[in-house]
């Protein structure tokens, strides 16, 4: 018999099987515990549209400006270089970790977890990986930023003509992609990872 | 319903293996045989921690939102605007969607945290035993909506740096930025430290 306890209200639970996509909620305080959606191949699947998404996101234009015959792409890498350049180093340091550093880092601890896994192997160093997974994923703002896209071309609007381009398409689809990513139940790479270990 | 306290079992906070933890008074925690986490019973210090990352945001959220967050530079046109002329520049243009997302994410959100922590941290001290399912409830909603009040922050660092491409005018970020983010991040370690099932404690420990 396998317990799981619930983290927001301390009550201990009998685990019994999800069916489907089903969150199990606790008896006491209505919480999800835990979720049947435990399918690894479902979950490679999302992050590799997820790294697709990223891939975008970082080399096509995220806008494209027009103000008096003049037109500018603005893809994530020429404006992160151009704050730095003029001296605006809080704001290239903002940008690379939300839309670079963060989701490439987590990007990169799912494959490394989910293809061996997917293959029947246990993962280098899977607990310290799955550890830094759960500590980052808090702090990952890829959907919030997308949001501020939308709201920075308005703003720019009073400014000059800006068109949405791909890269905004790429941030969009890593952003769904990694909000599909967080419904996915972390147990269930626990409980594979036990089966195909040594 | 039995409680992992009574039961003398805990959850790891890593791995969520649920693991014998003996002694409750043992600070130290006992190491999960599965991840090597210290697992224990309760977090640790909790109430203190979010009474004093909540007081730093409160400090920090004067400033926030009385400074200038972004410069507008056209010429011959120069703009200082606060989060909240900023949130009325969206209005005023016809974007009453927007305005009202800029505004509940920047303006609604870290008063709602600010003060909707401090009063689960305060039921949960004085033992209250009222609706504590919809209190828990609320925590949850905290969880969820934390870091959707950054978005004003990226607003400015994504105008500035796309601005800075076009030469076509000058958007240069105020001196809110700074206390802002850090109001956004203090309150988002403030509700990571807070520990739900005090909630539902009754004063059992403390």
């Amino acid at each position: 018999m396998e317990l799981v306890i619930c983290s927001y209200c301390d009550t201990v639970h009998r685990r019994i099987a999800a069916a489907g996509r089903d969150t199990m909620r606790c008896v006491t305080c209505g919480s999800p515990i835990y979720r049947g959606n435990g399918d690894l191949g479902a979950m490679l699947a999302v992050t590799v549209t997820a790294a697709t998404g990223f891939l975008v996101a970082n080399a096509l234009p995220l806008l494209t400006l027009t103000s008096g015959g003049h037109r500018t792409q603005a893809t994530l890498w020429h404006a992160i270089v151009a704050s730095y350049d003029t001296k605006l180093p809080f704001v290239a340091i903002a940008l690379t970790l939300t839309l670079i550093v963060t989701p490439a880092i987590e990007l990169g601890l799912l494959l490394w977890l989910l293809v061996p896994l997917c293959l029947g192997a246990r993962p280098l160093a899977f607990v310290a990986m799955m550890a830094a997974l759960r500590t980052l994923r808090p702090w990952r703002m890829v959907e919030v930023f997308f949001l501020g896209v939308i709201v920075a071309v308005v703003k720019l609007a009073a400014l000059a003509t800006s068109v949405p381009g791909w890269g905004m398409f790429g941030v969009a689809v890593m952003a769904a992609a990694l909000v599909s990513l967080s419904s996915f139940d972390l147990g269930a790479l626990w409980r594979r990872a036990e089966q195909v270990a040594p | 319903m039995i409680r992992g306290i009574d039961a003398g079992l805990a959850a790891c906070h890593s791995c969520e293996l649920v693991v014998r933890v003996r002694d409750a008074a043992d600070d130290a925690g006992v190491e999960c045989p599965r991840c090597h986490a210290s697992v224990r019973f309760r977090k640790r210090h909790a109430r203190t921690h979010v009474i004093a990352l909540l007081v730093a945001a409160l400090a920090l959220y004067f400033p926030a939102n009385a400074l200038t967050i972004m410069y507008t530079e056209q010429f011959p046109e120069r703009r200082a605007d606060t989060i909240l002329s900023g949130v009325s520049f969206l209005w005023a243009r016809g974007s009453w969607g927007l305005a009202s997302i800029v505004f509940a994410a920047s303006i609604m959100v870290p008063v709602m945290k600010l003060g909707a922590l401090g009063f689960l941290v305060v039921s949960a001290a004085r033992h209250s035993g009222w609706r504590p399912r919809a209190r828990t409830r609320l925590y949850r909603a905290l969880e969820v909506i934390g870091h959707w009040s950054m978005l004003d922050v990226f607003v400015v660092a994504l105008l500035t740096a796309v601005v800075q491409l076009g030469q076509f005018a000058r958007v240069t970020p105020g001196p809110a930025v700074l206390p802002f983010a850090g109001v956004v991040i203090l309150t988002m370690l403030a509700s990571a430290s807070f520990d739900a099932r005090a909630i539902w404690d009754r004063g059992i420990r403390e």
